[in-house]
């Protein structure tokens, strides 16, 4: 059994300053001071703020006093553990065996992870590189951390705290490690520090010679029990987490957001989370929730709603971060908040299990199909989904309707991105090839490539249509297009390709039949343009 | 890659022709054609593939993208349409022949599998053409941006990205009227990393003003079927003479005899006779 702990010293601190930040503190000129106050004393400070002179222990009014620009915030137990859960699921990248170490004080949050390791090791590489990469796995969660390895579960707790903290392979060797550490880092022997040091007892190896018998009736069965699992010679079960099957995270911010950037500032740190709990199941996200909660008017007859949803839908299921993270900025860019948001949350539920794809060296078909995916919901997520479209076939004859803008389903391309929508798309191709071969019989260049949305009546002079004025000259005609009798907008109609003062091409008509058709005036109309 | 002659390598003053002949002894012949052809004094161009003369046309390593028309294949610098640049095309309004122009280069880039974009393009676009062209309709994309308070910044931004991706085939942008050259400049940045032709349509007005693309073509009609194409721009000399290029036809025969200068050209069709019979 090989445990690695990951202690996190300063997790209150952090996840008190992700609130900050999101609110856009970040004034010019570096990290804002930030401490954590309990009970009028600095709890913890920040490198910002210990380098004014903070220190934990001090007054707060002395605080404040050194450091006139200190944040203040107080530790809350319920979001340290909403900033330790993906902490956890990141490891849980590594091994299934992972475990919270509960907190030595009653009512403060866990901050020391376990996992269980000795089975990962020959995948990862070696003890050295296994660590390496859990670094880097939980480095985009922002905490620092302190990392210990130990034979026992309980002995790797510990030993996270000693600074710096050591690295045993063995029993023997985390034994020799723990005989040497601080006896006030032993949970229940905090609250007997003071005892234990007028009695001479520093370190937890001093404790080891002394009676046992004796050591429970004055400390407790608790110190007893937990030196003995430090030392592996008590069986310690620890039980696994399991990552939850919905996704949600939330972050209440310290002060309110105004613009939509504060708020992406926040988001960040959740989507770093969500991307925590996608690698522990080996999973992609397809779509997620934003929730950003208001705040709360007592206007009459407001109508503020509660809370403005954001759902961003994924092409091609992912769980880069950066790839997120510019898609919800596009979409966050356009959104105009309908009140100061004070709470915002991630929500995901729609989630594909699949392998990690092969990283490439060269570019490949499919690691460029996957950046055209990544380009078209880019571009999708700034300009709208309808702005970007893939033409499509109709059969109709009339010419202004035998083509439709299709709003373009993000994978790169239907026929290759997926087997599946491939065989649809190919159904839809075969369906419109003949329609549009039937009405291309004649030639297949006898249509314009430009279509005037709009047909644009063309004055007359002595019978002859008009374009800016000069003459056009007929070369080709009449094709006639007569169609949509069926849908009440008949078209009667009769093409000519009319050559322009310049020489450019035009195609124009006019009515088959003078007020014929109710909508049709009389006269020549520009259709369109020989591009 | 050519091999550079060991004499050309030498810092030293040219080697003469010959030397060392006595140590290698070649066929003179040979040895004189060489020491001519690859005297890195004479011709330096053969130093590097981006070295030209001022009066010869620029070489691009032979990546160009082939235009479809040979005689502006021959005009143009490498042979053809730059890849990793753009390539701007100057037009009095839509409709003069543009597309069938760029229709052989975007269909290459189709055929090779990669996606090709149109960027707000000025009108709609009528499949039926573009599949009688030669395109496959299913793999092009239409992205139409919206006009923001600053005019086009949608715009470029989509451009820039598709172009920055690298992904993309082939890219057709209509630009916004009267832009700024350091955003077209801006733009010359992000196509050298897109693999394949750029090309950019601008108003004709432009014709006067600098431009960072390295290749600007001015496009007129030249009459029914026919593209007169003016070189403003190249990495070689200019170009005097405007190029007339034979279209793809949208005319038949006959038609094609009623087009033409108006002294030689056949009595145009008169409408009211056809719209009379009916």
């Amino acid at each position: 059994m090989l445990w690695v702990a990951l202690h996190f010293p300063l997790l209150s601190l952090e996840s008190f300053a992700a609130t900050l930040l999101a609110a856009g503190a970040s004034e010019a000129g570096g990290e804002p001071a930030i401490a954590l106050v309990d009970e009028h004393r600095i709890s913890a400070a920040n490198a910002a703020a210990q380098a004014q002179g903070v220190k934990p222990g001090l007054k707060k009014a002395t605080a404040l006093a050194l450091a006139p620009r200190l944040t203040l915030g107080q530790a809350d137990p319920a979001r340290d553990a909403e900033a330790m859960l993906p902490l956890a699921h990141a490891a849980l990248a590594f091994t299934p065996q992972v475990s919270l170490q509960p907190a030595c004080e009653p009512g403060a949050a866990a901050d020391t992870v376990l996992l269980e390791v000795q089975a990962s090791l020959r995948y990862f590489g070696g003890i050295d590189r296994l660590l390496q990469r859990v670094q880097q796995a939980i480095a985009p969660l922002g905490h620092a951390v302190r990392i210990a390895t130990a034979a026992t579960a309980q002995g790797a707790a510990v030993l996270a705290r000693v600074a710096p903290p050591p690295r045993c392979l063995n029993l023997a060797s985390t034994r020799q490690a723990l005989a040497a550490a601080p006896v006030w880092l032993l949970g229940p022997g905090r609250e007997h520090w003071e005892a234990l040091q007028g009695m001479g007892l520093r370190q937890v190896g001093d404790l080891l010679g002394l009676p046992r018998a004796g050591l429970a009736r004055r400390f407790g069965e608790t110190l007893l029990a937990e030196i003995d699992a430090a030392f592996g010679r008590r069986p310690d079960p620890r039980e696994a987490i399991v990552p939850p099957r919905l996704f949600e995270s939330r972050l209440e911010l310290f002060a309110r957001a105004d613009s939509t950037e504060q708020v992406l500032h926040g988001a960040a740190i959740l989507l770093a989370r969500l991307v925590a709990w996608l690698a522990a199941q080996h999973a992609f996200v397809r779509r997620f929730r934003l929730l950003m909660h208001h705040e709360t008017r007592w206007q009459q007859g407001d109508r503020t709603p509660q809370a403005t949803s954001l759902e961003i839908a994924l092409a091609e299921p992912s769980r880069d971060r950066e790839h997120l993270l510019v898609l919800l900025r596009e979409r966050l860019a356009q959104l105009q908040l309908p009140a100061p948001t004070l709470e915002i949350a991630i929500q995901a539920e729609d989630i594909v299990k699949r392998a990690a794809p092969n990283s490439e060296l060269f570019p490949t078909r499919q690691s460029e199909n996957e950046g055209l995916t990544r380009l078209i919901e880019r571009l999708q997520a700034r300009l709208g989904a309808d702005r970007v479209q893939r033409l499509a076939a109709v059969a109709d004859h009339r010419p202004e309707r035998a083509s439709r803008g299709q709003r373009a389903d993000a994978s790169g391309r239907p026929a290759q991105a997926s087997p599946r929508g491939g065989a649809g798309a190919r159904v839809t191709d075969s369906r419109a090839a003949p329609a549009s071969a039937s009405a291309t019989t004649t030639s297949c260049l006898s249509h314009p490539v430009w279509l005037h949305p709009v047909a644009e009546p063309l004055a007359e002079r002595r019978s002859r249509p008009l374009l800016d004025g000069r003459p056009l000259s007929l070369l080709s005609g009449p094709e006639r297009i007569e169609a949509g009798w069926w849908d009440g907008e008949l078209a009667e109609r009769d093409y000519f390709i009319a050559e322009a003062a310049d020489g450019a091409l035009v195609w124009i008509y006019r009515a088959r039949l003078p007020l014929s058709a109710a909508g049709e005036s009389n006269g020549w109309f520009l259709h369109g343009r020989f591009g | 890659m050519d091999l550079v002659p060991a004499s050309v390598a030498a810092p030293s003053p040219p080697a003469r022709p010959g030397a060392g002949r006595r140590l290698f002894p070649r066929s003179p012949a040979r040895e004189s054609s060489r020491s001519l052809d690859r005297d890195p004094l004479r011709a330096p161009e053969t130093l590097h593939p981006s070295l030209w003369l001022g009066h010869q046309l620029g070489r691009t390593g032979g990546d160009a993208v082939a235009t479809g028309f040979a005689r502006l294949d021959a005009e143009l610098p490498g042979g053809g349409w730059p890849r990793r640049a753009l390539s701007e095309l100057l037009l009095p309004h839509a409709g003069v022949g543009e597309i069938r122009l760029l229709a052989p280069a975007l269909i290459a880039a189709q055929r090779a599998g990669r996606l090709v974009m149109f960027f707000d393009p000025p009108a709609a676009l009528a499949t039926t053409a573009l599949a009688g062209l030669g395109f496959d309709v299913e793999d092009l994309l239409v992205i139409h941006t919206r006009a923001r308070i600053v005019a086009g910044s949608d715009s470029l931004w989509a451009l820039e990205q598709a172009l920055k991706s690298g992904h993309v085939g082939a890219v057709v942008a209509w630009l916004p009227p009267r832009l700024r050259a350091d955003r077209l400049r801006r733009l010359q940045l992000a196509a050298h990393q897109h693999d394949g032709p750029a090309f950019v349509m601008r108003e004709a007005a432009v014709a006067g003003r600098p431009t960072a693309s390295p290749l600007r073509l001015a496009l007129q009609p030249g009459g029914a079927d026919r593209l007169q194409v003016r070189v403003l721009k190249r990495r070689g000399p200019p170009l005097e003479a405007p190029l007339s290029l034979e279209l793809p036809t949208v005319l038949s025969a006959a038609a094609r005899r009623r087009a033409g200068p108006a002294s030689e050209r056949a009595a145009a069709l008169h409408a009211a006779t056809f719209v009379d019979l009916a």
